[in-house]
Formats: structure tokens, sequence, C-alpha cells
């Protein structure tokens, strides 16, 4: 016998039910989802993706376009060209022009880098520019990465643009904090692999369960960086078995060799010429991660190709045409600014929050996650050679 | 016909209260006077008391408390004591054991001794208790299969926290406190062993987990759905089967071909929810201690099937994948080698020109934070800044903890003789910031003087500078925070990175190109 109570109650779990489908709608959007399968049948290996997130994605991840090609020539026209020996006049002021719109905000941006009265100069009214600094080395580091790591950017490559996405921060720099300890242990020096190879315990792996959390923290970063979920590497069962994993799992191995790299060898030496507003808590140089060419998606922009279009940023391999240490006497280790309030970024990295020492004409502290909605400008004007 | 049920009894149990049975003797007497709710009974028996506490009960709400308290402040104080941040991440929140390089030693209390005391303090309270509740089944002349399924979840309990600890040399192998971080080491602990779910035991823990759900459900069902029939009087029911046992088990017989009997269903129960903890204990004791890997172990014995590759690796990848990252030290990432200037390259490729000496630095701090061992308090962390040294207020001498940072880092200047440091000094924000200024140049003149004359350091590899209030590590608004800002921190001058000579002498000088 159905009693009033009862009908109370059924009435009572339809508004419930009603509440929750509303609220769903709100939040997931129409479309239906797919997955892909990357494993053996039946082992669950599968990626699972939305059209309209991809779709998007792919409309705010769009590389700019290229700027037109310039006339061949004979190399080193300018004076005190340390890394684009190698490139003709034009192209060299084409590059600049091309790295100003994706670093400093627009392309007419050199104050960004260069003293205006003498572009040649590493330093204006005595002080180091430290932005043209960091920009020769990120040119060596970006023709490292095009020549040497193509085993993990293979022909696409990166362009200062993979990263800055017009913006002078990248995404997702990161700082020896408390908050990074994952990647301070392992896009710098120490060992991701907490499995064992044997059945029984060995004195080889004395790897500890605190350890194992920050491999378990990092993977979840990767996972992140790249919009993916364990199985697009691995296959949950064995996460250490190469024979059962996908072959993208390889290629972040190698994205880890080349960080490793990138961190160690370009981004922390770079630590004297910040000044301090640029630098950690710890006074250390800011770093790269995956999710700072990556921004989310499995292949930064979808695989667009830009560096094709820019053979200054090539490279060649073992090419480096610094034959010494860069010439950073006077530079002061810290400017003397004293520590403010850190801006915190969205996913955790700490930067001192006093203003940049050159205009910077974009948002200083980048978005993570997704670039600016508006396309770059297309430049046509090159500006005129500087005059020594 | 469908009939509307819901979980309140449907008869309420009210009678004159009830003291219960005479005992045979019993040294504390029931306290409190019962009495009767309505809302009890609708759930269970409508009286309340009496309540017998006893010796051991007392003692183990105590110390209880005492880990409770324990924990409790512990994570108030994560949050810098603030009452809005405690309740706001209080699932995140967490007290962890020593880390793994106190081994079974003691730690410092806020290293990890916290948590070694909250656990002492939890494990005697749960000792206790299940004294008082062995005593209690004795002096009501009941059966002790209470304590025997307690004591089961107790051997997991100290399996987890303390016998498998021991066993594998580290209190940091066990479980924090903390609702998330305890759900956290579960799931790590299983990844770092090679996946739980080929531990056998963890297996039959798990069988006898959702038997003893299935049981529960199966049971409470059968039971309420004859209670009609007065199937609930299950005892009476045993040797003398009413018409509601009669119907239960023709019941199960028609739909299963077996009935359990009024009396055996309660010892599926009880082995299965016993069995759980016990088993489930003994999967934990044997993981690190005699399989390292459930999962080798699993494809060994043949419980975890073999699938067909599915991607060729190619030649150039098999480098990478030699599976010799058993290494385990720092820098045995597998495919990075040292160059000439001691820095990590990767293992393929070539050496690039014009190296600098960032390897020197890099080893340095490689060995100073293998000495102090990642320590968890702050300054020692950054690639750039060494040690702390600390202070009193106003004064320049150093505390008798730091003198051991002092001699550390005599040692590693002299072991890299190419190392040069700065020595910064800092003070809290108590007095003139200009006199605390020159405070903090005179700090960091002490610990280079000490640096040059006790241990012969040459004065040009040591500058000081001083820093005054400027730069705070820590809050100034707690005596803790301000003893962590009156220090020293020791740099190592990144310049050296730069201006150290090239591993090429015969690079051209940078500057100009034609």
């Amino acid at each position: 016998m159905i009693t009033r109570r009862m009908m109370h109650a059924g009435a009572a779990v339809a508004v419930v039910l009603l509440a929750g489908c509303k609220a769903d709608r709100e939040i997931i959007k129409p479309g239906p989802k797919q997955a892909a399968q990357l494993g053996y049948r039946g082992v669950g290996m599968e990626v699972h993706y939305d059209p309209d997130d991809i779709a998007r994605t792919a409309a705010a991840n769009q590389a700019p376009k290229p700027l037109p090609p310039a006339p061949p020539g004979p190399p080193g026209q300018y004076q005190n060209v340390q890394v684009l020996t190698d490139i003709s006049a034009a192209e060299f002021g084409r590059t600049m022009t091309a790295m100003s719109s994706w670093v400093a905000g627009n392309a007419g941006n050199c104050a960004y880098c260069h003293n205006t009265a003498n572009f040649a100069a590493d330093s204006n009214k005595g002080q180091p520019i430290y932005t043209k600094l960091v920009a020769r080395m990120m040119l060596r580091m970006t023709r490292k990465v095009n020549s040497e790591y193509t085993n993990h950017v293979a022909g696409t490559g990166v362009t200062c643009y993979t990263c800055h996405r017009g913006q002078p921060l990248p995404n997702g720099l990161w700082f020896y904090t408390t908050e990074n300890q994952i990647l301070r242990h392992y896009l710098d020096r120490d060992d991701i692999r907490i499995q064992s190879h044997t059945i029984e315990p060995n004195n080889g792996n004395r790897t500890s369960i605190r350890q194992s959390y920050n491999t378990y923290a990092l993977m979840v970063t990767q996972s992140k960086a790249l919009g993916v979920n364990c199985t697009y590497c691995h296959n949950s069962r064995a996460w250490t078995s190469w024979e059962q994993s996908t072959p993208k799992r390889v290629l972040a191995l190698y994205a880890t060799t080349m960080l490793r790299d990138v961190n160690m060898n370009y981004l922390n030496p770079l630590q004297p010429v910040y000044p301090r507003s640029r630098l950690g808590e710890h006074g250390d140089a800011p770093k790269a991660q995956c999710i700072t060419c990556h921004n989310g998606i499995y292949k930064p922009m979808y695989g667009a190709k830009m560096v094709k279009d820019y053979p200054a940023l090539w490279g060649a391999p073992g090419w480096d045409s610094i034959k010494g240490p860069l010439d950073l006497s006077g530079t002061p280790l810290y400017d003397g600014t004293p520590l403010t309030a850190p801006v915190v970024t969205p996913n955790g990295a700490r930067i001192g929050s006093a203003p940049m020492r050159a205009p910077a004409q974009a948002v200083e502290v980048a978005a993570m996650g997704l670039p600016p909605a508006t396309a770059m400008p297309a430049v046509t004007k090159v500006p005129a050679r500087p005059t020594q | 016909m469908i009939e509307y049920q819901n979980l309140f009894t449907r008869v309420q149990v009210h009678a004159p209260v009830d003291p219960g049975v005479p005992l045979r003797g019993g040294t504390w007497g029931r306290d409190g006077k019962p009495f009767l709710f309505y809302w009890a009974g609708k759930i269970g028996d409508a009286q309340i008391g009496p309540i017998y506490l006893g010796v051991t009960g007392v003692f183990s709400l105590i110390f209880g408390f005492l880990a409770f308290e324990i924990i409790g402040l512990n994570m108030w104080r994560s949050v810098g004591w603030d009452p809005v941040q405690f309740i706001r991440q209080l699932p995140w929140l967490s007290l962890e054991p020593p880390a793994a390089r106190y081994g079974l030693h003691l730690p410092p209390l806020n290293q990890g001794g916290w948590w070694l005391l909250a656990g002492f303090f939890l494990t005697l309270a749960i000792l206790l208790w299940w004294v008082r509740l062995y005593q209690r089944t004795r002096a009501l002349g009941m059966g002790s299969h209470i304590v025997w399924s307690f004591a089961s979840a107790i051997f997991l309990y100290l399996v987890l926290g303390f016998f498998r600890p021991i066993l594998v040399g580290s209190w940091s192998e066990a479980v924090p406190f903390g609702i998330f971080p305890h759900l956290d080491w579960t799931a790590t602990f299983s990844i770092r062993y090679g996946n739980l779910f080929y531990n056998p035991f963890h297996m039959l823990s798990i069988v006898f987990l959702y038997g003893s759900a299935l049981l529960f459900a199966m049971h409470a069902a059968t039971i309420l759905a004859a209670s009609r029939y007065g199937a609930e009087r299950e005892i009476e029911q045993v040797t003398d089967r009413g018409t509601g046992a009669e119907r239960t088990q023709l019941f199960w017989r028609w739909t299963m071909g077996f009935n359990a009997t009024m009396e055996s269903i309660h010892r599926w129960a009880f082995w299965f929810a016993t069995l759980t903890t016990l088993t489930g204990g003994i999967g934990i004791l044997l993981t690190g201690t005699a399989v390292d890997n459930w999962f080798l172990w699993a494809q060994k014995h043949g419980v975890a099937p073999s699938y067909p590759v599915q991607y060729a690796v190619k030649a150039e990848q098999a480098p990478y994948l030699r599976g010799q990252y058993m290494g385990v030290a720092p820098d045995s990432f597998p495919g990075m080698t040292r160059d000439a200037a001691g820095r990590l390259v990767p293992q393929q490729l070539p050496v690039p020109q014009g190296a600098q000496l960032t390897g020197e630095v890099e080893q340095f701090n490689k060995a100073v934070l293998s000495t102090v061992d990642m320590r968890d308090s702050l300054n020692l962390d950054g690639l750039f800044i060494m040690s702390a040294v600390y202070f009193d207020t106003g004064m320049d001498g150093l505390r008798r903890e730091s003198d051991a940072e002092v001699t550390n880092l005599a040692g590693l200047m002299t072991q890299y003789p190419t190392l040069k440091v700065e020595v910064q000094g800092h003070t809290d924000n108590v007095g003139d910031p200009t006199a605390n200024l020159t405070l903090s140049q005179s700090r960091a003149d002490r610990v280079r003087d000490i640096l040059s004359t006790r241990y012969g350091i040459a004065a040009d590899r040591i500058t000081a500078r001083g820093f005054g209030q400027t730069r705070p590590a820590a809050t100034n608004d707690t005596p803790e925070g301000r003893r962590r800002n009156r220090r020293v921190e020791i740099a190592s001058q990144g310049k050296v990175m730069l201006t150290a000579p090239a591993a090429d002498s015969t690079a051209a000088a940078p500057g100009t190109t034609p």
C-alpha cells in the first residue's frame, strides 16, 4: 500500500535528482566524448577526450603567422653579435622583430632588450641590460634544443613563442621553494625511479615511500602539463615496464633529459644576471618544466611547425658559436631590491612582485594553461638597421 | 505490495531501566543512573547507561586524548596557527613520520618526534581499550569473540605503524596521521612496491572485505524479511526452528541449494570480518620485507598475464631503456653522464664547447645537500644558499647549534678549492634598522673570520655582506620566526660559474665580432 509518507519521500528524491541533473548540465558541455585505445585490449589503456575541448584549446593555441622571408646575404653584419653569427643581416633583423613580438608583447618593443641609442651595447647608462643577456642565452638554448634534442622536439622544434606566447614570462616557471620540491628533485638531479626490478628487496633500491610521493607528484605534473592521463604513457599495472608502455613514454624520458640540460646549463647559470625581482625566494633563477612549452596540450600548439620559418633558431649538432664564457663582469649578484610579497602563479610558482626594469608591454605573470586569446599582430615593417 | 521501510526500528524498546545482570565481582562499579532516550530507541535500545569505564578505560581516554591533541596541534601549527586555514585545509593537513635519514632513531620533536609520541599514545590508548573490552567480556561471562576481532584490526594497525617500520629499519615507512595524507600514503605505498593488488594477501583481504559486506547484506535482509515470523529471535531458533527460520532457510535452499544455520551465519560473518584485517596485515608485513615488487612476483608465479608487446623499441631508444635504473643515488639518470667540466650532460650527445664550471658548483651543492640530507628547514633548500647559522637577539656570537654548520662549510670549501662564497648576514626586525644593518654585517664578518682564522680558508674566497632586516626568511611576528631570521646564510657566488676559465683554453675571447 502506497502511504502518504512514501509519496512525500518519493517527491523529495525526485527533487534531489532533478536538481542534480540541472547542476550537471551546467558543468558538463554537450557533445560526445571520444576514446582512443592505446594498449592491448582489456588493459584499459585509453585516452579520453572531448572534441569540443580540443576545438576550444586549438583556437587558443594558434601559432602566429610567419614573417615574410628575408633575402639571402652574407653573415656577420652587426657588432657584438655572439650567437646569431651565421645569418644574414636581413634575417637577423627579421629574427629580432619576431622575438620582440613573441616575447616583449609587440614587434616594435626593441627597448625591452636593447639600449636604443646603441643596439650593440649590453648595458644602458652603465647598468647591464639583463633582458638582453638572458635573450642571448635563450637563443643558445633554443639552437641547442632544435639541433640536439630532435629526439623530443623532432622536426617541429621550438621557438621563443612556444614558451613565451607573447609574454615576457612563460608559464610554469618554478623555483627552489617548498611547493616545488618535486620539480627540484627531478628536473635537476635526482632519480625518478622507485620500483625494484627484482622480486626480493635489495640494497640497490632503498627508495623510501616519502621519495615515492615525489615521483607520484611529478607524474601528475606531467599529466596535467600535457592534458593526458596516466595510460597515455603507461600500463598502470606495471609503471616501470617499458615493454608495456607506449612510445610516448620514451618521448617524455627524452624531455626530462632535455629539461635537465636546459635547467642546469642554460636557465640556472643566468642567476647572477637577473634582478632580485626575477629570482625565487631562495635567490635561484626561474626554471622550466613540461607545462612551460606544452601549456596543457600533448603537443605544444598541436604540433604547429614554427621553427621551419626561422633559420636563425636552427643551430646544428654540436653548434655553439660562443667559445668562452659570457662576459658578465660588472653585473651585480642582486640589485639589492628587498623581497616584497611574492606573486603566486596559478601553478604555485612564486615570483617577486617588484616591477621589471625594462618596460614590459604584456602581463607580467602569465596565466597558466591558456595563452592570450588575441592573435599576434602581423608585422610587415622591419625596423631600420641600427647605426653604430 | 510495496511497503515503505526506513532506517528506524519499528519497535520502540521501552521498558523499566535495568542495571544489568549481577557480576561475579568487579573492581569498579557501574556509573550513572540509566535513563530512556526516545531517539536511541529508534535505532537501538532506548536505555542509556549504566556505563563502565574502569581504570583501563580512563587511561585509554587520557592517552587517546593526548594523541588527538598532539596530532591536532601539530596540524594547526603547520598552518601557522591560523584557525580559518586549519578548518579549510584540515582534510589535507598531516603529521608526518620522521624522515628516512633518522631510521629507527629518535628524531627531534618537529622532525617526526611528535609523530612518534602521537603514535605511542594512540597505541597505548588502543591497547588499554582492548584490555578493557576483554575484562568486560570476562566479567559478563561472555565469550571473547569481540576482542579477538578487535585484536585482528589492532594487528593491522601495528603492522602499518610499528612492526613493518621496524622490519625495514625506518619509521619513515609508517603511515602519516591525516585524512587525505593517509590515503595518499596508501596509493604511494602501492606504487612503490609494484602494485599491491598483485599481493595475494591483499587479494585475500579484499575477498574477506567484500565477502563481509555480502554476508552482512544477506543476513540482515534475511532476518528483517522474516522478522514478522519471529526470525529475529535468532538464537532461540538455532535449536528451535520457528516458522521464521524455516522460511528463510528454505528460501536460501531454493535459491542456492544450501543454507547457513541461524548459528553458522554468525561464524561466517565473524571469520570474514576478522580475516579481512588479519590477511591485510600479513600482506603489508610481506611488502618491502619479502617482496619488493608485487607485479614481478605475480608475473613469476603466473598471476599476472602477459600481453603481446604493442610497440617496438627503436634502436636509438635502447640506450635510454637499459633498465639499469637501480643505481639509485642522484645523477644515475639513464643517458646522462658528466663532461670534463663535471656537468651533467646527456650521454648520447656531444659536449658543447665553452663549457662553464657549473659542475663545480653543482657538485658542491650536491655534497652540501647530501651532508645536510635535504633537511626540511628553510634556506637549506636553495641551490645558492648552503646553510644557515643562527644568533641570539642583538648578539654576533654564534649559537652553539650552528658550530656544525660552519665546520661543515669549512670542510666543503677545503674540498672544493675553487669555490668562493658570500657570507650574508641577516637580523630580525627588533630594534633600529640601521643598527641592524651594522649588526648583520658584524654577524657575517664573524662567520668569515671563523672560516679564515680557525679553518684557514683564504680570505679572498669569502666576502661578507650584511642585509640587515630587509630579507627575512620567516615571519618576524613569532619568536621562532625571529630566531630563524637572526641568521647568516652562505651563498656560493654565482659569478664563479661565469667568470671561471673555460674548459677550452683556446677559446676566443667573447665580445665583438667583425
